[in-house]
This record gives C-alpha cells, structure tokens and sequence, in this order.
C-alpha cells in the first residue's frame, strides 16, 4: 500500500458536507483570528513578567503590567474559543492528517488540555491575586511556561501531520508497536521561534499600541500612553527584522523536505521587510494604532496561507488534495450554519461594540445605534429557536 | 485505520471520561446560571433591588474564570482525548455535522465574548443595557446546548439517518427530544450548587443571601424532580431495544448506579437543608454538593457511553472503529464484511501484516518471540482495545488498586478461561453478548489473538499458568 493509497483509505467515507476548498479557505481564515490570541496570551504574559521582574522600579513599566497580567487570561481563552473552528475545518478536510497525528501523540495530545488549564488558571491567579503589587510572579512564569509548552505540542501536532511518510516507522519503530503515544516525533525549530516566541512579540507590539489608542479618551495620563505606543512601535521595530531572519532558517530547515524552500522564503522575507518599513514609517503610533492592529493581522493572514501552502506541497507528493476531497451538499447543514451565522455575527458585533464602548470613556456611553443593533440582535438570538424548533419538528414529520 | 494510542498510566477512554465529566460540569453551570442571574437581574431591575447585584457580579467573576474558560477549555480536551481515543468515532460526526459544530461555535463565541462584556460592564453600562446581556447569555447557552445534544444523542440513536443519509435525520434523532429537556432540567440542579456556592460565600445576614440561597435551592429541587420525571416517562422509554439490554447488564461497572443514586439522594437532601435552613449554609456544603455531583456525572455519562455498546456509533460503527453496515443513500459499505473475507493483518493501514512485524523478545509480548503473539498483539489492540486493557501499560496500580479498563487478564481469569483454546472457542462466542461485536478476521487471526492473551493472562496473573496450576495440583 502506498501512502497516496493509505491516505485515500483512511478519509472518512462520508465525505465532506459542502465544497471543500470552501472549507480550506475557512480554516485559513479561521486560524488567524487563533494565532492571534494565542500570540497576544504568550505575549502579554511576558510582558508582566518582565515588568514585574526588571522594571519593578518603574511605574509605567508596572502599570503596563498590570495590563498585560489582565489581558493574558482574557487571550488564553478567547485563543481557545478561535481554536475551535480551525479545528472543525482541519478534521474535515485533513481528516488522516488530523486524527494520524493526534494517535500518534496521543499521550501529548490528550495531555494538551490540562496543560492549558494549569496555565490559563496560574495566568488568573497571578492577575487577580498578583498583579496590583507584583507578587506571585512566579505563577506568571509557570503559567508562561505552560502555555509555551502547549504551543510546542500544538506544533509538534501539526508537525507530524505533514509527514505521512514517516507515520508508519513513528508507530512501528523497529517493527514493533508503540502505543503510548509520549514521543515527540517531529518539530522544527525555527518554524516554531517564527511562530510563537517572534508572533508573540509583534502580536504583542500591536496591542500594546491598540491599548494605548483604546484608552485615549478615558485616562488622562497621556504621557503613559504615548510611552506605551511608542514601546510598541520600538518593539516591533527590533523584532520585525529577527522575524524574517527566523522565517528564512524555517525556510532552509523545513522547505527542502517538501521542495518549498522558496515559497517560504520569498513571502516570509517580504512580510518581514514590509513590518520593518511599517515599522520605521510610523511615527505617530498612538494615532495609527488601529492600522497597525489591520496590518499585523494582514501579516498573520499571509502566514496562514504560507503553512497551508507547505501543507498542500507536502499532501501533493502522494496525490491528496482538497480539490479531490469527496463531498455532497447537505442542505440541512448548509440551512442550520446559515441561519446561526447571521444571528451569530449580529450578537457578536453588539458584544463587542458594548465592550468597546463601555470602556473606552469614562462615562461609558453606549450610543443609541447600538442599543438598536442590540435590540434587533437579541430579538434574532431569540427568533433563532423559533428557527430550530421548525426546522427540528420538520424533519421529525417529514424527512423519514 | 489509524495508530492506536492505548493510554498510559490508565486506559485513553479514562482520560476522555474525566475530562467528559469536568466539562458537563461546567458547562451545564454555564447555561442554567445565565437563566438563574438573568432571573435575579430582572427582578433587580424591576424591583430596584440594588443588592442582588452583588451576588450577580461575584457569580459572573466565578463563571468567567472557572465555568465558561474551563469549560471552554475541557471542550477542547474532550475533542482532543476522542480524537487520540477513537479517531473514526469523532470523524464520523465530524463529516456529518461539521456545519452543526459551526453553528455551535457562534453560540459558543456568544457565551464567552458574553460572559467578558457582562462582566466588565458591571456599573459601566444603563441596567436595561445589562439585562440584556443577561437575556443574551441565556439564550447563548441554551443554544449551545440544543446543539451539542443533536450530536451526542446521534451516536445512540441516528434513527432514520440510516435510510435518508441526511444530517438533519441523524441530528434531530429519536432521543434528542428527551436528552435536551432533561439536561436542561439537571442543569438548574448543578447551577443550584452553584449559586449555593457563591451565596454561601457572603457573610450571614448580608444583602439577600438567605433569599437567593432558598431561590436556587427551590430552581435545583425543581430541575432534580423534572430531570427525573423526564428521564422516566420519556427517555428511557425511547432507548433502543440493545441499550434497554445493557442497562443492567455487566457492561456497566458495579459502582455506577450506586454512585449516581447517592449523588442524586445526597443532592436531594442538601437542596431541602439549603431551602429550609439557608443561614446554616456554608461554601464547604456547596463545594462538597460539586464533588458528589461530579461523582453523579461521570457516572451518568458513562452509563450514556456504555449503553450504546458494542458500537461507537450505533448500528454503524463498532467500537473498534470498522464500519458494519452498509448505507447505500452515501455509498458506504461494511468493512467488517470485507475484513472477515480479508484477514485484518496488512489490509488496514496501521494494522502491520505478520511480516513487518519484528519478532523479538518484550515486554510488550510477555517475554516470548513467538511470531503468532506478536500478531495477536497487533489484532488485540485494534479489536478489543477500544473497550478493555489489553496490556499493562494501561493498568497504573495506586494503593494496590489496580486501574485497568475491563482488563482482558481480569475477565479471562474470572471465566476461567486459561489456556489459547478455551480463549479461542470463547471468542468464536462473543458476538453472542448483546455489548460485543464478533471477531472480525481470519481463523488463523482468531488463533493468534488468543495465543496473545493466553501469554497476558498468565504474565498478568502467574498463578494461571499451566506449570503453577500442576503445582498447585500436586501440593
């Protein structure tokens, strides 16, 4: 049996429920939105650190802080609830890939989760309990820790997805059957410096800017939050250059193996060159703060593309591709998905307008237009079980 | 079809099973606490009673940090330790009702974007603009919740999903009815203990909280007595006629029903103690009510799990993770009956043919080189170690307990059964149990499988082996 052949078999016979490159592009999509939360969460995690380690004495320094010892938890889970989709997108469309990895790691893979949880819960403690005077600090560095950790076993996860090749000698090293799943089969470094350690930084350069813009209007301490935008911009500055560095060894480490060394270097190199000119341009950080939060985001989205690039590449030498994935319309689904997504980014969008609002002044004023819009959208949360109710009592009575 | 990953320490169904159980927990609280504040709002709002939003706001610090995040959290896990479990079983649901989960992840995006903004809103925004995020983080919950159980009561009954091949069959199935109504109901119970827990935290005489502890006592007596009720009259009724046959069969461990009817009476009793003496309550009583409740729970859900045996999804999938039967509506064919024609070794692909294997001397093959154990390892782990232990690499052993899963050892030494031939004829047989699928593969294979756990029974326990069975004789 091939591996072009084991990988056929192994794809659930059902097929996929809509057209697939759809759902390719969706997982694209999808995962910037993780990758971004995950990299501000590790981002922001080390800044209270370092502040409150090596630059107690600052009150600035200190205050940011503090800001960032909130922001960690609030990333840790909003990254997990964006993980959610890219996940649903990957195990439909990359199902022997997915689920071949996750087996094979089992012991990581069923271990990730209280991994996260030991971190997202040291991240609170240290916010609710530590972050007013400095205590605790060593409940940030632990959970800094784990959280870095289930990155690695993220990474190591989709690392040995691409390498069908290798499953088999991973599973029977020797000819015999390992099934404790506890090996780190595969990793490559500066692919996972690129992504973690060198994201989180620039994540963290854009929200520290963003933060800075939000809260214009509510605090008076100006010279704090021009100091703010300004670290940002100087950190994104620093580490713009090293990002493309780290990209081109992930170039030159992981692009041979799958013939993309080019398609890595090329983008990862322009992206890296672009944030440094953006970088160098900007000299009013506070006030573009909102532009520098779409450009990063854009950059994110360029990566995306580039990891499902070295994917496809990876998939095309034995044949699969998500263009020959087999589906079948279901309409029901397409009928159900539909219906939430606009009742869902109704609610979504007021969500985060009262948030915004709410506290970017001090008065905390929510306009009338959006009172309206929440008005409307949660007369639609409520419509939307009248719509599943019918839809339910529908099938019961006709669809046997 | 995919690598196996046994577990370490303790079987991977055990860490699916607690991790399933954590996040019932959680988030079961999530959606009947939103009904239970968005309750108490709306008479702050409406009776200008300034004191209840005290509790709200600590209730919306505990919900965001442990109920909605770890919840969160234990959701990912429980995708996580099924897909290292049993790949195939999540796929199928998975290329069924991708879409679903999609649906799901809006109201799951509403829940926790919701529980951040009605936190932090506390005092930053008009009443009327809070109470509203109240209203939207009940209906959020209940919506995650009508989703989520589409799916899950799939996997006992897909109905006529069988004969239509359409998702909408398959989600809105025979017991999706039921389950919802019941676990919306058990909801107001878990969230009894909830609020239990927060009210009992202020100090005696403060604010309401002898009269929110009575409220939620009352919701949680209310819910414990409907779940009941609809649990009796409605869905047990409508389980299929197999899962009516496991319920008290040996399939389900002996300590179950025990644990989940002392969870239920011991809840029951600590809801009237709350309802009738509230000022006596304390948060040790709430945190001990969580600690039987999720006793109750991991109970309850795996009685859910085990009823559907010998199938991960029912009349489809075998736990083993081979498909047996064919749909024609989506082109699908029975892989068992091509297996049993085939022989499994070399016709899967992580399942090795006899010559891959390497026939050295392990641990893993108890010592022995023999070429047909080493087969019957590779056939014992793909057929039956789903279910049970089928080595001791998944049978950690604390304070001489040992936790093993149905241990393949255990049960032949209790039928005793200790020898290949006996274990042979034994699982010509087993499809005869109304929780296990027959053998599927060749005679030959049927040989090597029981060669394999002839070797694990008598490592596991020497005393069944035949040279310390003849000394026992002869002392």
């Amino acid at each position: 049996m091939t591996v072009g052949e084991m990988l056929k078999m192994m794809r659930d016979p059902l097929g996929a429920p809509f057209f697939p490159p759809a759902l390719q592009v969706l997982l694209v999509v999808t995962w910037v939105l993780h990758i971004f939360f995950v990299t501000t969460a590790l981002g922001s995690s080390a800044l209270s650190i370092f502040a409150f380690t090596f630059r107690r004495t600052s009150e600035s320094w200190l205050q940011l802080g503090r800001i960032a010892a909130r922001l960690s938890p609030n990333s840790v889970g909003l990254g997990i609830v964006t993980g959610i989709a890219p996940l649903l997108f990957v195990q439909t469309i990359y199902d022997p890939l997915w689920y071949a990895a996750n087996t094979l790691s089992g012991f990581w893979s069923a271990m990730f989760i209280f991994i996260m949880m030991g971190g997202y819960s040291l991240a609170y403690v240290f916010y609710l309990k530590g972050s007013k005077d400095g205590r605790l600090v060593f409940t940030a560095a632990l959970s800094f820790v784990l959280l870095f950790f289930a990155g690695w076993v993220m990474h190591v996860l989709h690392s040995v997805s691409i390498r069908p090749d290798q499953w088999l000698r991973w599973y029977m090293p020797d000819g015999v059957i390992d099934t404790r799943g506890v090996t780190f089969h595969a990793y490559n470094i500066p692919r996972l410096v690129f992504l973690l350690p060198l994201q989180a930084a620039l994540s963290l350069s854009a929200v520290v800017m963003f933060a800075a813009w939000y809260m214009r209007k509510r605090s008076d301490d100006h010279a704090f939050l021009e100091w703010t935008a300004g670290l940002g911009r100087k950190l994104g500055l620093v580490v713009s250059p090293i990002y493309g560095v780290a990209g081109l060894a992930w170039a030159l480490t992981e692009g041979p193996e799958f013939g993309v060394t080019a398609l890595i270097a090329v983008p990862v190199l322009g992206l890296s060159a672009a944030l440094t000119g953006y970088f160098l341009a900007l000299k009013r950080p506070i006030d573009k703060a909102p532009l520098s939060l779409a450009v990063w985001l854009a950059a994110l989205l360029g990566v995306a593309v580039i990891r499902e690039a070295i994917r496809v590449a990876s998939m095309a030498r034995f044949g699969y591709s998500v263009a020959d994935y087999p589906y079948r319309m279901d309409w029901g689904s397409i009928l159900v998905f539909g219906g939430t997504t606009i009742v869902g980014v109704m609610v979504v969008l007021y969500l985060v307008l009262v948030l915004y609002q709410a506290n970017a002044s001090k008065e905390g004023t929510i306009s009338p237009r959006v009172e309206r819009l929440g008005k409307i959208a949660t007369g639609m949360l409520g419509a939307w079980f009248g719509f599943f109710f019918l839809v339910g009592i529908y099938t019961v009575l006709f669809l046997r | 079809m995919y690598p196996f990953w046994e577990g370490l320490f303790i079987h991977s169904t055990l860490y699916l099973a607690f991790t399933s159980a954590f996040h019932v927990l959680a988030s079961h609280i999530t959606v009947a606490a939103a009904w239970f504040n968005l309750y108490l709002e709306r008479r702050a709002v409406r009776e200008n009673r300034e004191e209840f939003y005290v509790y709200l706001k600590r209730s919306a610090l505990g919900l965001l940090v442990f109920a909605y995040v770890f919840g969160a959290l234990a959701g990912v896990g429980i995708w996580q330790t099924t897909t290292a479990a049993n790949p195939r079983g999540i796929s199928t649901l998975i290329h069924n009702f991708v879409l679903y989960w999609g649906s799901e992840w809006y109201m799951f995006l509403i829940d926790v974007i919701g529980i951040i903004a009605y936190y932090y809103t506390f005092g930053r925004v008009s009443r009327q603009t809070h109470l509203r995020l109240a209203w939207i983080l009940a209906l959020g919950g209940t919506g995650t919740l009508s989703i989520i159980v589409g799916i899950l009561s799939f996997k006992l009954t897909p109905s006529a999903w069988f004969e239509t091949g359409l998702s909408l069959s398959g989600f809105f199935n025979t017991t999706f009815w039921p389950q919802l109504f019941m676990r919306f109901a058990f909801m107001f119970t878990i969230t009894a203990a909830w609020a239990l827990l927060i009210a009992g935290s202020f100090p005696r005489g403060f604010y309401q909280r002898e009269h929110i502890i009575r409220r939620a006592a009352l919701f949680g007596l209310i819910g414990l007595f409907a779940g009941i009720a609809i649990w009796l009259t409605w869905f047990e009724p409508s389980l299929p006629v197999n899962a009516k046959a496991i319920l008290p069969s040996r399939a389900i461990p002996a300590p179950t029903f025990p644990m989940i009817y002392f969870g239920l009476i011991a809840t029951f009793i600590g809801l009237v103690f709350a309802f009738v003496a509230p000022q006596m309550q304390r948060r040790i009583f709430a945190v001990g009510a969580m600690v039987v409740l999720f006793g109750a729970i991991f109970g309850a859900e795996r009685t859910r799990e085990v009823l559907r045996k010998p199938d991960i999804i029912s009349g489809y999938m075998s736990s083993n993770q081979l498909l047996f039967r064919d749909i024609p509506v989506r082109g699908i064919a029975s892989e068992e009956k091509r297996l049993s024609q085939t022989g499994m070794l070399g016709n899967l692909p992580f399942v090795p043919a006899p010559d891959k294997m390497a026939n050295v001397a392990s641990d893993l093959t108890f010592g022995s080189s023999d070429p047909e154990i080493a087969a019957g390892r590779v056939l014992a782990i793909q057929q039956c170690g789903s279910c049970h232990s089928v080595s001791k690499q998944t049978a950690m052993t604390v304070a001489g307990v040992r936790l093993d899963l149905r241990s393949q050892a255990n049960l032949l030494k209790m039928r005793n059964l200790t020898t290949a031939s006996k274990i042979d004829a034994y699982l010509k047989s087993i499809g005869g149990f109304p929780y296990m699928h027959p053998f599927v593969g060749t005679d030959a294979e049927r040989r090597a499988l029981a060669r394999y756990f002839e070797a694990f029974l008598h490592s596991t326990y020497p005393e069944t082996a035949p040279t310390s069975q003849a000394q026992q004789e002869v002392k």
